[in-house]
């Protein structure tokens, strides 16, 4: 393109001050509303992602749920998850951290009242950046977050100051706790009020910080467990669901099977315990296949032993027998008791017993048993396309992926219909975990681009109507410059750029005019710490986050709609014969 | 609190026991007591006091059949709850809500009525099962002789051998002329005291001791008390029809 007519078409804006002011202020207000806007619903985004949820449960996170109950998050095998995490991408993640915590009836000074207690991992090393969030989203009025590490007095803790209000608590009290353990049992702990912060989020309000080793000791963890994992990425965006899925395929449980040796009436041989599924469906299958001697029946609280190892060994249906077995984490033996139900005759193993899911996981899950104990007996596999291969116990249950919040409730509705004995893994990212929020930022998108859309529609009505008016009152210009030799095209270049310029300048300025109204606003004071909304803010301001992508992607589009708006009116005027215009009088 | 697993069923034998383990022998003998034979149907009363929220009364009837692990609640007062239940069966159990007329699935750690009974409180479990004699640390049972107000009593400690129960550790006040329970002490993995039970009030049915009056003190939160009051209890059969979810429905029409 040639340069003079980039230099006629902005000249010829400059003849035009006023009327292009004006029209140009519109844009550039139309552009601000857009800039802000989207700033607006990326920074709520940015706060429920990357401030809310990857506290709370990471980018991504490995759950359990014990006996499939909600409330029983037990890990029985931390290092083996971690494990896990780390052979599916370790050089994605940026940290690990155990999710431990539970709600719990707090005992002030005279007065009670509900909790969450959450334990905080002060062991690791924090970089100045975490530890500038840390500051941002707990702000302490009295004593340091720091002072959770000290050990010179009961569990170390620090509450909100609503909290320390309604339980009548200051610095140095003690709240009594009642909670569930991890067995489900009625427990109690005194915790000391080391500390008192203040956060703008109210739903931050119940929670209850003590270090994760005081809170792991309460809730009765051994070393070895743990509660869901929450992996926190370096890129989540692009990570979580690559990941997950790797991390989801690592963890396709194997046969959970008990090597130990069986006791009976003196005697002793080695032997292999496994469970079986006790739903009607599973019951039905297992008699066909287990073809059980006798009058024995498959019943959901039955064990059914090896009709050559009950001879071998003297057992009848109705004898209690001993299984001891070596536990996985402490050098020390567990004893499985186990009331024979029956003897099953099918070719599977001579050394198997086999036992209710609810019976046989009680026992696997209390302690572990070592995967290759000496003294085992032959290893008991069978092959996947075995009839018994799915009716047997295996490690733990995987959950199937989904992606969305609605597929999670529904996977979790279906989860509390079925009686589950074993534990429930499920691997989700946050995206998926809080999919509505995403849904909440695209629709708050929509809104605003379509209103935004309207705006800017109205404006290019008087974009046409000026350039209507222009080329009319320029119409004896466009005559001599066309009788002098100008091109048609050219006479057509130079009234769209005179719109792309317009509109240009006018964008630009807006996005100006849109970071100076952001700081702006960023800088008052909200006071919302009783209101739900308060947790949008940080440290109590709005929270503003632009996305260069998104001003481009706009600037481009509203660049398309001005140059495609201004088009029609500009290939009128390039259309007017030279004679004709120049016979032109107002 | 274990309502009544141990409330209908507690019912003793009147000889005293005499075995080579004390501790064992009054937990065999109370355990074969709560074993009921029959089906029971009973009027169940639970007044609950507060310290900061007043006195609240629960009303429901049970009705129970063990030979199936079934048992239904349908409840009375307060009125927001009435014509709500709790229907299980085997290993389902469900929550009603007559207003919406829906059926949900709970667990068994659910709250009944609102009230701090649990759905495991009013199952069939076996004590000897659970809990096993505390042993002190020379490894002998620890287990008293004891006055409770004008009454000879002893006094055994037990703990328990399987995790799945509320409370790990317990005191038991039973009478040593008959093995009645007067008092019972539970305590936290801590070693805190969380609650007392009373046994006030025994009646016969069909040959038992039946526990029909206790009182529940909460000794974590001091001032909460529950008082459980059992009426009404009956022995026959009960209809088939009574565990369904029909017969839930039926009576919200």
């Amino acid at each position: 393109m040639n340069n003079y007519l980039i230099s006629i078409s902005i000249r010829n804006l400059a003849r035009q001050k006023r009327r292009n002011f004006f029209l140009g202020l519109a844009i550039a207000i139309g552009m601000m509303i857009l800039v802000i806007s989207n700033a607006f619903t990326n920074g709520i985004s940015d706060v429920m992602f990357n401030r809310i949820m990857r506290w709370v449960t990471g980018h991504v996170t490995i759950s359990f749920n014990e006996k499939g109950n909600i409330r029983r998050e037990v890990c029985r095998d931390r290092e083996r998850m971690i494990s896990a995490i780390m052979e599916s991408d370790g050089e994605t993640v940026s940290e690990i951290d155990e999710s431990i915590g539970t709600f719990a009836k707090a005992i002030g000074n005279g007065s009670a009242d509900n909790i969450i207690l959450v334990a905080v991992d002060l062991s690791k090393s924090v970089d100045a950046k975490k530890l500038k969030e840390t500051e941002e989203s707990f702000k302490m009025v009295e004593g340091s977050f720091y002072d959770l590490k000290r050990t010179d007095i009961e569990n170390a803790a620090i509450l909100s100051e609503e909290k320390a209000r309604y339980l009548n608590v200051r610095k140095n009290d003690v709240i009594r706790l009642r909670f569930r353990n991890i067995y489900g049992q009625d427990q109690a702990a005194r915790l000391t009020v080391t500390g008192i912060m203040k956060n703008s989020n109210i739903f931050m309000q119940p929670v209850v910080f003590s270090e994760m080793s005081n809170v792991r000791h309460v809730m009765g963890f051994r070393p070895w467990e743990t509660g869901n994992i929450n992996v926190v990425l370096k890129n989540p965006k692009k990570d979580a669901v690559a990941l997950a899925d790797r991390i989801h395929e690592k963890l396709t449980p194997g046969r959970a099977i008990i090597y130990g040796t069986l006791a009976y009436a003196g005697n002793s041989t080695p032997v292999a315990v496994t469970g079986y599924r006790s739903d009607n469906e599973s019951l039905a299958k297992l008699a066909g296949i287990l073809e059980p001697s006798g009058n024995s029946e498959i019943k959901k609280d039955g064990a059914f032993i090896s009709a050559k190892l009950a001879k071998r060994m003297g057992i009848n249906s109705g004898s209690r027998v001993l299984v001891n077995y070596p536990n996985k984490f402490e050098e020390k033996s567990s004893v499985f008791p186990i009331k024979i139900t029956g003897t099953f005759n099918g070719d599977i193993n001579d050394n198997l017993i086999i036992v209710n899911e609810a019976d046989f996981y009680n026992a696997y899950y209390d302690n572990l048993p070592r995967v290759s104990p000496e003294n085992t007996a032959p290893a008991f596999s069978l092959a996947e396309t075995h009839p018994l291969s799915a009716l047997l116990a295996t490690e733990w249950i995987l959950l199937k992926r989904t992606a969305n919040t609605d597929e999670l409730k529904k996977k979790y509705q279906d989860m509390g219909k079925q009686k589950w004995k074993a534990t429930l893994v499920d691997v989700r990212t946050m995206y998926e975990s809080a999919s509505d929020i995403l849904k909440l930022e695209g629709v708050l998108n929509i809104i605003t681009f379509s209103a935004v859309l309207v705006l800017f529609f109205i404006i290019l009505i008087g974009v046409i109507n000026t350039l209507r008016m222009t080329i009319k009152e320029r119409t004896r210009e466009i005559g001599t410059i066309r009788a002098i030799g100008m091109q048609k095209s050219d006479v057509r270049a130079i009234f769209i750029l005179e719109s792309f310029f317009l509109t240009l300048i006018s964008c630009l300025a807006g996005i100006a005019l849109a970071f100076i109204t952001m700081r702006l606003l960023s800088l008052v004071h909200f006071e919302m710490q009783d209101n739900p909304m308060g947790m949008l803010l940080i440290q109590n301001h709005l929270h503003f986050m632009p996305s260069s992508g998104g001003i481009v992607f706009n600037l481009l589009l509203i660049l398309l709609m001005a140059v495609a708006t201004a088009y029609f009116p500009a290939r009128r005027a390039a259309g007017l014969s030279p004679a004709n215009a120049l016979r032109h009088y107002e | 609190m274990k309502y009544l697993s141990v409330i209908l069923a507690c019912a003793v034998f009147a000889a005293p026991l005499a075995a080579e383990s004390m501790v064992t022998a009054i937990l065999k003998s109370i355990e074969d007591q709560m074993k009921m034979k029959t089906d029971i149907k009973a009027n169940v009363t639970l007044t609950q006091q507060k310290a900061e929220q007043g006195t609240k009364l629960i009303e429901m009837v049970y009705f129970r059949r063990d030979s199936d692990d079934s048992f239904l609640i349908v409840m009375q007062s307060p009125e927001n709850e009435k014509g709500n239940g709790y229907l299980r069966v085997g290993e389902n159990f469900w929550m009603y809500r007559k207003n919406t007329r829906t059926f949900q699935h709970i667990n068994r750690d659910e709250s009944i009525g609102g009230s701090d009974a649990k759905g495991d409180d009013f199952e069939q479990r076996n004590l000897t099962e659970l809990y096993a004699p505390a042993l002190d640390a020379g490894g002998k049972e620890i287990v008293s002789e004891e006055m409770l107000g004008k009454v000879p009593v002893s006094r055994l400690e037990i703990k328990a051998i399987v995790n799945d129960v509320d409370y790990p550790r317990k005191i038991y006040w039973v009478r040593r002329d008959n093995n009645l329970i007067l008092k019972e002490e539970s305590y936290a993995l801590s070693g805190t005291l969380m609650q007392t039970v009373y046994f006030v009030k025994y009646t016969v049915i069909d040959g038992r001791y039946v526990a029909v009056k206790h009182i529940y003190i909460d000794e974590f939160e001091k001032g909460n008390k529950t008082i459980v009051d059992i009426s009404n209890i009956q022995t026959n059969k009960l209809d088939n029809s009574l565990f369904t979810k029909a017969y839930l429905e039926n009576l919200s029409k």
